[in-house]
């Protein structure tokens, strides 16, 4: 609790409420950009799936894995374990490809692409010129110049990617899977499904058959990657899903932090997104995976949002690999989503820091999987849940300690904070150990928005909603910290808007 | 969800021997049982509830013979404290090593003489708390229990008994399949405690229904059969008054398999219910707490303490959830699972959940999971403690928070012994 | 009393050597100080003579009163009259303070082939010699220094020694952590257990320890070695001038 005392007294947090109060209304991007697409028809059969080899120029072994992946899906049932509820999804229903009509002939460089498509970005924040971003909004001064690569995605298609030239310099691939497909095919023939098999889960083995575009990186052997990547996903057309795949090979001792981050427009009507992401770790290599997922919510009656069904896996194949996930997960109407790690090498280790916001009527039920099976290998996992309105916020995960992964650790703290009596705060680990040199700790407690903490905050003058973004930016601080700078701001400002309208 | 048809066919083949008999208001619940049963089905390997252990043996046909197991020269449970015995033998009251049924405060009839009347106390309860346990989890062998029970006691506690009620298990057929159902009904203002102890059959299905009115106390104290390869799935369920407390203990020493479920409702408020169970395993051990606890009111407590000493490819399960309901403000509820591995081969599988949906709570669960602690060792070795006694005294510390939660002294220190005697005869 | 010869110990998991043959003789009664700095082997020392796990003697023998220390179980060496006071003693949640007492207390008994001690007769023991420590009867009812304060751990540490009544007693930093009155107060528990033949090891960084227990020599032990060995003026010496110019001599 004294550490919360010391963060209403932090001079970084006051900016959390200037935030507030200059970002007026609720979802900020949920504006959507008038322009001209060209659609695959509605639904999903083998034809779709041979269309959207086609228009992404694909060899044959990649159409053959997508129909192999589709016949697989078509005899599978979408699973109803998680705490969500929501309507029947048709998946007869939905446009799987829609590509701006300005993208047929693939823009040479980024000067090319429609001026439309640079603006919505532009309007988002997001640099798609090849500049110097000033690191961290704030406090620019004292963190130095930085540069952060993007690859953007604007509905099923790469958009273009930054600073490819300079990156290839360093050996580092970075462009989207369409073109990694047609110029690494050795790369992408080897990893691709090695770590989410194409039969892996429902959404999963839909992704492989109908995925249209995504991001592609490769670190060779012993580089650190001289960049931050990131990826910028954008929902703009409507009944629309967006299935983007990634695949991130981290070669012997290299090194990479990568960013994603995701937006939708407004829409009444529910859109799905089903994504998968790969990460190959080798020896000594390590990746960092930050996700600040702000895909539209619905409003405030659950009218509209994203259905986000995410499967997203990180295997330390190497010995002493290291993965860290963190993700800010405020957006969305449903949430599924368990980045997970296959500690294999000796000594690897994985993180997974998460902060899931779930208002009004979203429903979140997110987690992780820590599977130990090299020896000595560690995990950790700090979740931090917030339900406000009639939401309800599970945290499902699994702890697995291999009888071979001897002398190896976990621990988990789960925390939940409820505001609000008509929202729900849900914990479902399962926690597997077999074999007695290692050792597991979970932890896990559920309580409301303290109420003393509150009064402090307000009698020194803030209204409730400031108070109560205050104090749960105090309760999410162990996973704000383990963002990248600029991502920690845009986070913190996140959390705030996220929870408008939940108290009062 | 319809049943498949595999799954009907076990049932009936499961069902097949026992006897049904469905008469008076006794009969029209077995039948309401039955007809559970049916629409479950007996439960399967690939069902979520049963994800850690394996009902197979359970689902059998017919219960697995095994050795009568000889305690040597250690006392049997309780044998130091007053009470009232009453013993049944493979299932089967016997009158003839049981003290006469008649404690002030307290009336005890068997199930079957109190069958064939019109108007009983027990219609209320026998059945009725098992039906409310189906939701939102099947209990299938509750049911089965409920519909095919061979004995039991209806015990109606009107005020305090002067002594604790004491049910004494005996196992003296090797293939016996003994099924018994006990109701018990804590009326306001009354306290009770009821001990447990005995293997009771190769295979054993035990219910009890507990209601615990306004302002009651319940107190429970088990030592299951120290028989090696014993099966038993055994249920308490429980509905909790207002101002009202329910405690149940259970000692697991051995046993092929056992599977205790707790279904737990708090449904008036300012009451309290604690769980908690210490279970020992050397070798062909499977051990299962399930607990289920609902907070329907307001201000109640729950604790589940569960601690687990496994050894020799001992297998240690633990699944438990506190519910808290929409309006149970100011609940407190509080879990900790852990399991103390004596060495490699042994296994704890567990799953805490919990479901919250009021805001003004204070829930919290721990699961924890290693080996002894090595510095904890070495400070008492360095101190002149032999090893194996630093290992016991350090075992000892680990369970005593389950230990802890039995009121009585006289009865936690019986426990307490047979602990410490278990340790003896199993130390490396 | 106690005779350490050549004592060479290296890390067991890693090929890490820690101590570089130490030689030291300590006999009935003496008061013997290792000063050092940080990483030069004094709590290593202390840990391989009272037998914990995670090293390994590569050379060298410990003998007490005659008998091999390093080949003994660490409750024998216990038995045998060896304590050891821990730099950070160790918390044992669920056993009660008073059990370990009389559990250690009669374990050492029952090895040296003595009856147990009446429940009555212990009560009475403990009582008064944590009186002499300030340790309260609140402190001996918790589990063992589960929740104490630093000085109240290291106060528990003397009560243990009053109570088992060792020859050879080791004090491993027993001043890190503690404020002038607490130090003070340790420093007394200690000095009245001196005498009757009873010898001490008194590990320390800071010569201020010294000014309460006063040795009769001091070593300075520094790259797992005893570089110089001298009289109380060598701590004062420490004190004034640092490690450096004596490491600077040894070398």
């Amino acid at each position: 609790m004294t550490d919360l005392d010391l963060e209403v007294r932090d001079g970084v947090d006051r900016e959390t409420i200037e935030t507030v109060h200059a970002m007026s209304g609720t979802y900020k991007y949920g504006w959507s950009t008038e322009i001209e697409m060209d659609y695959a028809p509605k639904g999903v059969s083998e034809d779709i799936v041979r269309l959207i080899s086609s228009k992404n120029e694909e060899p044959e072994w990649m159409l053959e894995w997508r129909l192999t992946a589709y016949r697989r899906w078509v005899q599978m049932e979408e699973p109803h374990w998680a705490m969500l509820h929501y309507p029947k999804i048709d998946y007869q229903d939905q446009y799987y490809y829609a590509k701006p009509k300005s993208m047929a002939v693939k823009p040479k460089s980024l000067d090319e692409v429609d001026p439309k498509i640079l603006a919505t970005y532009k309007k988002l924040g997001i640099p798609l010129k090849e500049q110097l971003i000033l690191a961290g909004v704030e406090g620019a001064e004292t963190m130095g110049e930085r540069k952060v690569a993007v690859d953007a995605v604007f509905d099923s298609v790469s958009v273009g990617t930054t600073f490819k030239a300079e990156l290839a310099k360093a050996g580092v691939i970075f462009c989207s899977i369409s073109e990694a497909i047609k110029e690494h095919p050795e790369l992408v023939k080897k990893y691709i499904g090695s770590v989410v098999p194409q039969s892996d889960n429902f959404f999963a083995t839909l992704n492989s058959a109908v995925f249209s575009d995504g991001s592609f990186v490769y670190i060779p052997p012993g580089t650190r990657c001289p960049m931050e990547l990131s990826t910028y996903f954008r929902i703009n057309a409507e009944n629309t899903g967006q299935f983007e795949r990634t695949l991130i090979i981290a070669d012997k001792g290299s090194y990479v932090s990568y960013l994603e981050g995701c937006t939708a427009p407004k829409r009444d009507t529910n859109q799905l997104h089903a994504a998968v992401v790969e990460l190959v770790i080798l020896e000594d290599a390590e990746v960092k995976y930050s996700t600040v997922q702000n895909w539209y919510p619905g409003d405030e009656n659950g009218l509209g949002g994203i259905y986000n069904f995410v499967t997203k896996r990180a295997d330390c194949r190497g010995d002493r690999a290291k993965v860290m996930w963190t993700q800010v997960e405020t957006g969305s109407a449903i949430t599924w989503k368990y980045p997970s790690c296959i500690l294999r090498g000796d000594d690897s280790q994985g993180e997974f820091y998460s902060i899931a916001i779930a208002n009004n009527a979203q429903q979140a039920d997110t987690g992780t999987k820590m599977v130990h099976l090299g020896k000595r290998t560690k995990s950790r996992i700090v979740s931090k849940g917030i339900s406000a309105g009639r939401a309800q916020n599970t945290y499902r995960g699994l702890v697995s300690m291999h009888p071979k992964a001897t002398d190896s650790r976990n621990y988990t703290q789960c925390d939940s904070l409820l505001i609000g009596d008509k929202c729900g705060a849900h914990t479902v680990p399962y926690i597997e150990v077999k074999n007695n040199s290692s050792r597991v700790e979970h932890e896990a407690t559920t309580s409301k928005v303290d109420e003393d903490q509150l009064f402090y905050c307000r009698s020194r003058g803030m209204d409730e909603e400031e108070a109560v973004a205050l104090v749960v930016n105090g309760f999410c601080k162990e996973v704000l910290q383990a963002l990248p700078m600029e991502f920690a701001m845009e986070a913190q400002s996140l959390v705030a808007i996220s929870l408008e309208g939940s108290v009062g | 969800m319809a049943v498949l048809q595999s799954k009907q066919d076990a049932l009936q083949a499961r069902i097949a021997a026992l006897s049904f008999a469905p008469q008076g208001w006794l009969g029209a619940a077995r039948s309401d049982a039955l007809a559970r049963l049916t629409a479950m089905g007996l439960p399967g390997k690939r069902d979520e509830y049963w994800r850690y252990t394996d009902p197979t043996g359970l689902n059998a046909v017919e219960a697995a013979s095994v050795n009568l197991f000889d305690p040597g020269d250690e006392p049997a449970p309780f044998s130091g404290v007053d009470r009232l015995k009453i013993v049944f033998v493979d299932g089967v009251f016997d009158a003839s090593q049981s003290d006469a049924l008649a404690l002030e405060g307290v009336k005890i009839e068997r199930l079957s003489d109190a069958a064939e009347a019109d108007i009983h106390w027990a219609s209320g309860l026998y059945g009725v708390l098992e039906t409310r346990g189906q939701s939102p989890v099947q209990r299938p062998f509750a049911a089965l229990n409920s519909a095919f029970a061979g004995d039991g006691l209806l015990i109606r506690v009107t005020q305090t008994p002067s002594k604790p009620i004491s049910l004494i298990y005996q196992h003296k057929a090797m293939t016996s399949d003994v099924i018994l159902h006990h109701c018990i009904k804590v009326e306001s203002g009354a306290e009770v405690t009821i001990l447990e102890n005995g293997a009771a059959a190769a295979r054993l299905n035990h219910v009890m229904e507990i209601e615990v009115a306004d302002g009651a106390r319940f107190h429970h104290i088990r030592a299951q059969g120290r028989a090696h390869t014993r099966q038993a799935v055994t249920h308490l369920f429980a509905r909790i008054g207002r101002n009202a407390a329910f405690k149940s203990f259970t000692l697991t020493a051995n046993g092929r398999l056992t599977r205790n479920d707790a279904v737990l409702e708090l449904l008036g408020a300012d009451s309290v219910a604690h769980v908690a169970g210490a279970a020992l395993g050397d070798g062909d051990f499977h051990h299962d707490d399930t607990v289920f606890i609902t907070h329907a009111a307001e201000r109640c407590e729950s604790r589940q303490v569960f601690k687990k000493v496994l050894k020799n490819g001992a297998i240690g399960v633990f699944q438990g959830k506190i519910l808290v309901k929409q309006g149970a403000q100011k609940t407190d509820g509080y879990q900790i699972s852990q399991a103390l591995m004596l060495d490699g081969d042994s296994q704890f599988l567990a799953k805490p959940e919990l479901e919250i949906y009021a805001d003004d709570v204070k829930c919290s669960h721990g699961s924890t999971s290693g080996a002894i602690d090595e510095t904890a060792l070495f400070y008492l070795r360095s101190r002149g403690v032999p090893l194996r006694q630093a290992q016991s005294l350090l075992v000892l510390a680990f369970l005593a928070e389950a230990i802890s939660e039995i009121e009585d002294d006289v009865i936690s220190e019986d426990i307490r012994q047979r602990l410490q005697s278990w340790l003896a005869r199993h130390e490396h | 009393m106690l005779e350490i010869n050549n004592l060479h110990v290296k890390l067991e998991e890693e090929d890490k050597i820690i101590l570089r043959g130490v030689n030291l003789k300590i006999g009935a009664g003496e008061v013997h100080a290792i000063m050092g700095p940080n990483g030069s082997g004094k709590s290593t020392l202390s840990y391989v003579l009272s037998g914990r796990d995670g090293y390994e003697v590569t050379e060298g023998s410990a003998k007490l009163e005659g008998a091999e220390l390093l080949e003994m179980e660490p409750e024998a060496r216990a038995a045998a009259g060896l304590f050891l006071a821990f730099q950070y003693p160790v918390e044992i949640p669920g056993v009660g303070n008073m059990t370990f007492l009389r559990t250690a207390v009669n374990a050492q008994r029952k090895a040296r082939g003595e009856a147990e001690i009446s429940a009555g007769d212990f009560l009475k023991l403990v009582r008064e010699k944590a009186k002499a420590l300030q340790i309260d009867a609140e402190m001996l009812k918790r589990p063992v220094n589960v929740g104490f304060s630093g000085g109240e751990k290291k106060r528990n540490e003397i009560l243990q020694m009053a109570m088992l009544e060792p020859k050879m007693c080791i004090l491993d930093e027993t001043d890190s952590g503690l404020d002038v009155d607490a130090m003070k107060l340790v420093a007394e528990g200690v000095n009245a257990l001196r005498g009757a033949g009873r010898s001490f090891l008194v590990i320390t960084h800071y010569q201020r320890l010294l000014d309460h227990i006063k040795p009769d020599f001091v070593h300075i032990m520094a790259a797992g070695r005893i570089i110089k060995t001298g009289g109380p003026e060598l701590a004062l010496e420490v004190e004034n001038n640092g490690y450096a110019d004596l490491l600077a001599e040894g070398v």
